[in-house]
């Protein structure tokens, strides 16, 4: 009977103990958002106030106001959908195709060319983008959403997904519909591509995530800012609002929080793109 | 005209594995032909390349009239149906058995009276909105073979389309397939049926013919009955049947007034004449005797019937319910025998000295070297 | 079935024009530039590209003191940022998969926030709260009685601060990793250790973390491969300041080549860290071999 009361006593302190370090960890995991939405609706005078307060006294829709009246913060907003949107459908679309190739035809070098794609997983995307931003120079097409989409599209991280995915398909669905009389494309489009559903939204949420806070290119090749992307956008207003805090961390809340909600919505999926290559062995 | 038609046919895989060693088969119009033979004797293969599935390497394959090496499977005038039925698992039922007639451009009308009317024919119009993932094996079963039924193709191709299922609603979809065979026929539809197994009871039940394949070779083709009666070669003996046909190497003796076959030891069976006149050419030579479970039979052990009783102590007995299987050995080697008798009950393991009668006129005489039958030419 | 070669080109050929436009070519571009001088006036006039062997090279490895500090910086925070994330990912996953834990999608989330976020956004707000002066990290510190150090301003804490903010960064995905790793570990196995007679402990060290090791490979390569490729926090937290202090060799090819453009010898520096990466990963490998 003691040695019970004993044992439950012991156990309610370790669940105690286990969520302590875990709520800690948490906040500190969360402090900068928490910190960032509350200056965000705090007036400009709170802001800096000292002590800091958490919750705004004066809770206030200025900063957002003025984020997107004064400063032209829409643009930039409207080039980043544009460009994330664009650039997950057409990455999507041309990855699914290379990867049903890979996956499901046998061709003379398939396996060594799917090699050396591979292999350039290692080699730093800096090294490829002083000669990418050189071609485009050549082409005019700095400062052009089709310069800042397109070097994007093909992701070999992305074929590789798809064709792990697809090589789980049995080849009888395409046999099937071969006898059934569908041609190749028809098979792809009525067949193939409903059943990647599931690698389809994984892989476009997790583009959508990467191009949507993607920073070293577009810093690289929009030098004009009607082609400044959000994050681009950003770095201007830690520049020439230094000390306006309530705008900036309304500015960082614009960027973080379309992609939280897509997090929130989409978390299976999301955990499910990432899930590639580890565990199972 | 829906015959199908095999020459010479080859098939020799990209990594230079050679699966068929040039095949000659003539199916006739409306004829229900099975595929068996042991895993890996290419059934599939020879099913795949008569589809159109997969490149057939040498010879020729004629549907109809038609030479059809060259053609795609979609104008072939066939329809599959896969082991694992191959539904499209974002489709409906309907939609499935819809497909092939879209891609075909028919127009919506008509697809639906094929869709309606072989969903009838096979019971699952109350299935038609359902999802593959939403039923059992043998929906999904009979919604595959609904998908090929529409097409109303000219020959129909099964790869061991039952063998996902469990025994019960095997046996009532081998029923269920047999009959639509019969029915399509009835209803003036050519519907000439190729289909592969491993199950030989499958074979032996369904087929108007039987095609026993082993290494990519033909062994025979027959109707059931025959195949069981008169083995070609050794090969078949031993595959068809269950529980398989004893099969032994012997000696072959001659005797004054005929033929006796030394198996073990001094034990030795003299064969009647009708058997002995195939073995007059065999004289001190090894060959293999073949005789099935059945005509092994449980007499008195007093029984001392020269020639064709022999004493063997028993091994095991399995009990069927109906019948028993009693292996037991006569001086090292085994074999069994298969009866119904009632006093097989009694029998004991290990127990000596039992009496069994060989049924010699229904043995089978297989050459050691070319394993064919001796009895038959 | 033989594919015909129609269908194939169909499916094959956006994506390879694209790869070989965007990857495959610059790569081999980077290579040919990297033994070249290439210049600002080159974007006008290429007669003014001139080959220099490997001169570019022999700079880097031998003269350039700004190369040796971004790479003594990048490997500091690989060294100390690669174990450090891997240790607290592996230790927060146990926490969460606990059979005692409750509330384990909330820290799945919360832990996850960081790795979707924008760095930039990100680095906004850290800027201001690693504020010396009146940041509110320092303010917190000073209400339990510590005196808060200079967290981006000193040449010698400056890289630590940023250490702290790619491990921060790091935690979310590779938790969720180890998560799902974790469950797939039998539980059989670890019964079987406990009828054994191990500790919790024991059980922990020599059941569940070698079951682990694949993931464990799988997570240092991909941080390992990050890591080294440091850019944004340096950029927009210090600027690769006070003194150089948190240089990194991205940060350094970026300058080189979109500030003071020279291309040739940023193409130049790109190979290296190419080949240390490459390296790098090689090894980490070949521990693992070792070690199994
Ligand atoms: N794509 C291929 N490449 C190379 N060899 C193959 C290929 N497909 C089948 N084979 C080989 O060809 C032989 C015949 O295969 P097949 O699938 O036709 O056998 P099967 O009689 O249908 O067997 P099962 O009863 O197991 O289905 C096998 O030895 C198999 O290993
Ligand atoms: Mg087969």
């Amino acid at each position: 009977m003691k040695k019970n009361l004993l044992r439950q006593w012991q156990k309610r302190g370790t669940v105690l103990s286990l969520h302590s370090v875990l709520f800690v960890a948490l906040f500190i995991m969360c402090l900068p958002f928490l910190w960032m939405l509350s200056t965000s609706f705090k007036t400009s005078s709170e802001v800096l106030k000292f002590p800091p307060t958490w919750i705004p006294h004066d809770f206030t829709f200025e900063n957002y106001v003025e984020l997107f009246k004064a400063i032209d913060f829409i643009h930039p907003f409207y080039n980043s959908v544009i460009i994330a949107l664009v650039s997950v459908i057409l990455s999507v679309i041309v990855c699914s195709l290379a990867a049903y190739a890979f996956a499901k035809f046998n061709f003379k070098g398939r396996d060594k060319l799917f090699m050396v794609l591979l292999g350039t997983m290692m080699v730093p995307g800096v090294v490829m983008q002083i000669p990418t931003f050189l071609l485009m120079k050549a082409l005019g097409l700095i400062n052009s959403y089709t310069g800042i989409i397109l070097p994007g599209i093909a992701s070999v991280g992305m074929i590789f997904f798809f064709r792990q995915f697809l090589s789980t398909i049995s080849n009888d669905y395409i046999e099937a519909a071969r006898i059934d009389g569908a041609g190749e494309i028809r098979i792809f489009w009525s067949i193939i591509l409903p059943m990647m559903r599931p690698a389809l939204v994984a892989q476009g949420i997790f583009a959508f995530t990467a191009s949507w806070n993607s920073f070293m290119w577009p810093l690289i090749i929009a030098t004009d800012d009607r082609f400044y992307t959000l994050p681009l956008a950003l770095t201007q207003l830690d520049g020439q609002h230094a000390s306006n805090y309530g705008l900036s961390m309304s500015g960082a809340i614009v960027v973080i929080i379309p992609l939280v909600i897509l997090f929130m919505f989409t978390q299976k999926y999301f955990l499910n793109s990432m899930n590639i290559g580890g565990v199972k062995e | 005209m829906a015959t199908v038609e095999l020459k010479q046919v080859t098939k020799e895989y990209p990594n230079g594995y050679k699966a068929v060693h040039g095949i000659d088969l003539q199916i006739r119009d409306g004829e229900f032909m099975v595929f068996v033979g042991p895993s890996g004797c290419a059934k599939s293969t020879t099913l795949r390349m008569i589809a159109g599935l997969e490149e057939i390497s040498g010879g020729e394959i004629y549907i109809g009239n038609r030479m059809i090496n060259n053609l795609p499977p979609k104008d072939r005038g066939i329809a599959m149906v896969f082991q694992n039925y191959a539904l499209y698992p974002h489709m409906s039922v309907y939609e499935n058995m819809a497909f092939g007639l879209k891609v075909a451009k028919l127009p919506k009308a008509e697809i639906d009276k094929r869709v309606r009317e072989a969903a009838e024919k096979l019971e699952i119009t109350e299935l038609l909105h359902k999802k593959p993932k939403e039923m059992s094996g043998g929906q999904r079963q009979r919604v595959a073979v609904g998908r090929a039924i529409v097409r109303k193709p000219d020959v129909f191709l099964f790869d061991e389309p039952l063998s996902n299922l469990d025994a019960k609603l095997r046996v009532s979809m081998r029923i269920r397939i047999t009959q639509l065979h019969k029915e399509l026929q009835a209803a003036g539809q050519t519907a000439t049926m190729i289909y592969v197994t491993h199950d030989q009871v499958e074979a032996m039940t369904m087929g108007d013919r039987i095609c026993i394949l082993n290494y990519g070779k033909i062994m025979q083709v027959d109707t059931p009955l025959n195949v069981y009666n008169y083995p070609q070669n050794k090969f078949v003996a031993g595959f068809i049947g269950s529980p398989a046909m004893n099969l032994i190497q012997v000696r072959v003796i001659k005797t004054n007034g005929g033929v006796n076959l030394r198996l073990a030891d001094e034990l030795e069976l003299t064969l009647p004449p009708a058997k002995a006149q195939y073995l007059l050419d065999y004289d001190g030579k090894t060959i293999w005797f073949g005789i099935r479970p059945e005509h092994i039979s449980l007499v008195n052990a007093d029984d001392n019937t020269t020639g064709s009783t022999i004493h063997g102590a028993v091994e095991i007995v399995e009990q069927m319910g109906n019948e028993s299987y009693i292996h037991f050995s006569l001086n090292g080697v085994s074999l069994v025998a298969r009866t119904a008798q009632f006093g097989s009950q009694t029998l004991q393991q290990g127990q000596d000295r039992v009496a069994f009668r060989f049924l010699l006129e229904h043995c089978h005489l297989f050459d050691l070297d070319t394993e064919e039958n001796i009895g038959l030419k | 079935m033989k594919t015909n070669l129609r269908s194939l080109l169909f499916f094959l050929s956006p994506a390879l024009i694209l790869l070989s436009v965007f990857l495959l070519i610059p790569i081999g571009a980077a290579v040919y530039m990297s033994f070249n001088k290439i210049g600002v006036e080159a974007l006008i006039d290429p007669q003014t590209i001139s080959f220099v062997g490997i001169t570019n090279y022999t700079q880097i490895i031998f003269h350039d003191e700004l190369f040796r500090k971004a790479l003594l910086n990048t490997v500091i925070v690989l060294v100390i940022a690669m174990p450090l994330t891997v240790a607290l990912s592996l230790s927060l996953a146990v926490l969460i998969n606990s059979k005692l834990t409750k509330f384990s999608s909330l820290f799945r989330v919360g832990f996850y926030l960081p790795a979707i976020s924008n760095t930039i956004a990100v680095a906004l707000v850290w800027k201001w709260l690693l504020n010396g002066d009146y940041g509110l990290i320092n303010y917190l510190l000073s209400l339990v009685g510590i005196n808060g150090p200079q967290w981006l301003t000193n040449e010698h804490t400056a890289i630590f601060t940023i250490i702290m903010l790619v491990v921060w960064k790091g935690i979310g995905p590779n938790t969720i990793l180890y998560m799902a790793a974790l469950s797939s570990v039998p539980d059989s196995v670890k019964e079987a250790a406990e009828i054994d007679g191990a500790s919790a402990w024991q059980r922990f060290i020599k059941i569940t973390v070698p079951m682990l090791a694949p993931t464990t490979t799988y997570i240092s390569i991909m941080l390992l491969i990050g890591y080294l490729q440091l850019f944004e926090e340096p950029f927009m937290l210090t600027g690769g300041g006070p003194v150089n202090s948190t240089t990194s060799i991205v940060m350094l090819i970026y300058n080189e080549a979109f500030k003071y453009f020279n291309f040739g010898y940023a193409s130049a520096i790109s190979m290296v860290l190419f080949f240390i990466i490459f390296a790098v990963s090689l090894i980490r490998i070949k521990l693992t071999k070792l070690g199994s």
